[in-house]
């Protein structure tokens, strides 16, 4: 492996939502290219859905980036929890203007405002982390979608009670569901040295060899934040060696005991 | 940095653990084979050395009574004596080892429930500290009459008002394709950001909860335990942060540190959330 900037290669995969970090993998170009179609079919929201760390901000950050020239699209990337704070935003984004801090917008109002707009417009709001959303907020949400003016993306973290919750919904509304999986070993290797090789570490994209990704992905699952977490700690370890005691690494192979040691670390193994 | 040479003496200890575990476990099954044989040879002996007394004593029998049978007959009895004796036998080494069997489950159980009765109360959280705020009595909620809301201006903008913005708005033109990503300034947009500053000013246990009970939302649980163990290390006595703390640990995999925790905590509290808690986790609810 290339006994250069260590500290930079772990800070490839600091866990942050950034189109410029995103990489092109079988599964979230196939995922993508469902997401973007369906914007254009009559639905009144789409839910991208899938446990944490399988991509969901990611895609969703990207659509925003793709379609913000040439769609009325709107971002939260945070969820804004107050439903105060949550219509004065809806309503700014679809009027342009700035609501005055002391001043509320009335939901029946709003809707009211959306009725107005039928067939003139289609208003995208893009909502990343709903699970943090209310349910009272959350039904909101759904009546303004029923005005087929606003259309809503959200994203929704999988959890054993919340799937049961998702699907009552899924019921009654008119959803297109996008679920997000983990990655397979193939993904995942794409995942990594693409990564690696977006920053100039080709040597070190080199070494990594299919069995050293087949043991990160008995660790990770193929999960992202969690290989992330686990390349982190990979590199981390690196970095000090490196700093402290060089000759303990090599430079053309991927150390199996530096991946134990971090596996260790993150108490993928019990030692 | 000598966390990294922590983990390396942690790393050679794992390999020499997988190095000598197949070891072991090879030289433990030999000794199993060569065990188990040789109980097996001493058994044979015995069963053989118990089918020819009896066998001889029964030709004894027969001389005794002086009654003449030929050979044939008499073989056939000795083989049906036999399997008689083998079935004695083997259902006698069966009702030894269901007793054994027994014997040994017995002995289990008793060992099973002392285990869970003394429990070792060995909870992450800093027990002395919890100790010492135990026996104060938690505040109670000051009740709100439902009378005394005060009459509050209304601020809400009407349809009407609406209506207003939106005709202005036409006059403006607005173009339908002109995007605009949201600002956020308000203290709701970026939640996370703007409750670890709050905490960080305000160090109250009762942010540093709603940060945990965020997270856990979230499915974060790492940073949900972590949050959960910052309230409860400001105020050991906010239930709630208890109870986080060991969801989020059963979350993470980490059921029997929960279990250990939450029956410390019931202990002292005798609280019925933390029971049912309990309950929930031993039987896998959550
Ligand atoms: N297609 C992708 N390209 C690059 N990085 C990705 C991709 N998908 C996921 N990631 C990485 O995984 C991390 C977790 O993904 P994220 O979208 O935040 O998951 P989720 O929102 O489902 O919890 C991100 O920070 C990012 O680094
Ligand atoms: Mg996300």
């Amino acid at each position: 492996m290339m006994s250069s900037n260590y500290d930079e290669l772990k800070n490839i995969f600091v866990d942050v939502v950034d189109k410029s970090a995103y990489v092109e993998l079988e599964s979230a170009t196939y995922n993508y290219d469902v997401l973007e179609s369906s914007l254009d079919k009559p639905l009144k929201m789409v839910l991208l859905y899938g446990k944490p760390g399988t991509g969901k901000s990611m895609l969703l950050n990207k659509l925003y980036h793709n379609l913000k020239e040439n769609r009325e699209i709107h971002y939260f990337e945070a969820p804004i929890l107050s439903e105060k704070e949550f219509l004065k935003s809806i309503y700014e984004g679809m009027s342009g203007q700035v609501i005055p801090e002391r001043m509320r917008v009335n939901f029946d109002g709003l809707l009211k405002y959306c009725q107005k707009l039928k067939n003139q417009r289609e208003i995208i709001f893009l909502l990343d982390e709903c699970q943090l959303y209310s349910e009272p907020l959350m039904e909101k949400i759904r009546l303004l979608s029923d005005t087929r003016v606003v259309k809503f993306v959200i994203t929704l973290h999988k959890t054993e009670n919340e799937e049961v919750i998702a699907k009552e919904h899924f019921k009654t509304r008119i959803w297109e569901v996008i679920e997000l999986c983990n990655a397979n070993e193939y993904d995942l290797e794409v995942y990594i040295q693409k990564k690696v090789i977006k920053k100039g570490f080709v040597d070190v994209s080199n070494s990594i060899k299919k069995r050293d990704i087949k043991f990160i992905h008995t660790h990770t699952n193929g999960n992202f934040r969690e290989t992330n977490k686990y390349l982190y700690t990979i590199f981390d370890i690196y970095d000090y060696y490196e700093k402290n005691e060089p000759k303990k690494i090599s430079s053309n192979k991927f150390s199996r005991k530096i991946l134990e040691m971090a596996a260790i670390r993150l108490g993928y193994i019990n030692a | 940095m000598h966390k990294v040479k922590e983990l390396e003496n942690k790393w050679f200890n794992y390999k020499v653990k997988k190095i000598l575990s197949p070891l072991i476990a090879i030289s433990a099954s030999s000794l199993l084979v060569v065990g188990g044989y040789y109980i097996y040879l001493s058994q044979e002996d015995k069963l053989h050395s118990l089918i020819s007394s009896t066998v001889s004593s029964s030709t004894r029998a027969t001389s005794v009574l002086g009654v003449s049978r030929d050979a044939n007959n008499s073989i056939n009895n000795l083989q049906k004596k036999e399997k008689v004796i083998e079935k004695i036998v083997d259902k006698k080494v069966l009702e030894e080892k269901i007793e054994e069997v027994k014997l040994e489950k017995k002995l289990e159980e008793p060992k099973i429930l002392e285990k869970i009765a003394l429990a070792p109360i060995i909870p992450v959280i800093d027990m002395a500290k919890e100790e010492r705020i135990a026996d104060v009595k938690r505040p109670r909620p000051v009740k709100v009459s439902r009378n005394t809301v005060a009459a509050k201006k209304n601020d809400y903008l009407t349809a009407k008002e609406l209506a207003v913005v939106r005709r202005t708005q036409k006059r403006e033109k607005v173009v339908p394709r002109k995007t605009k990503k949201m600002k956020f300034t308000s203290s709701d947009s970026n939640y996370f950001e703007t409750m670890q500053h709050k905490f960080s000013k305000s160090n109250s246990p009762r942010d540093a909860l709603l940060l945990a009970k965020v997270y856990y939302k979230k499915a974060e649980y790492v940073e949900a335990e972590k949050w959960a163990l910052s309230a409860n290390k400001l105020n050991n006595s906010l239930e709630e942060s208890w109870l986080l703390f060991a969801k989020s640990k059963v979350k993470l995999g980490k059921k029997k540190e929960a279990l250990k925790i939450l029956v410390s905590y019931y202990k002292k509290s005798q609280s019925i959330k933390a029971k049912r808690l309990i309950g929930q986790i031993k039987t896998g609810k959550i």
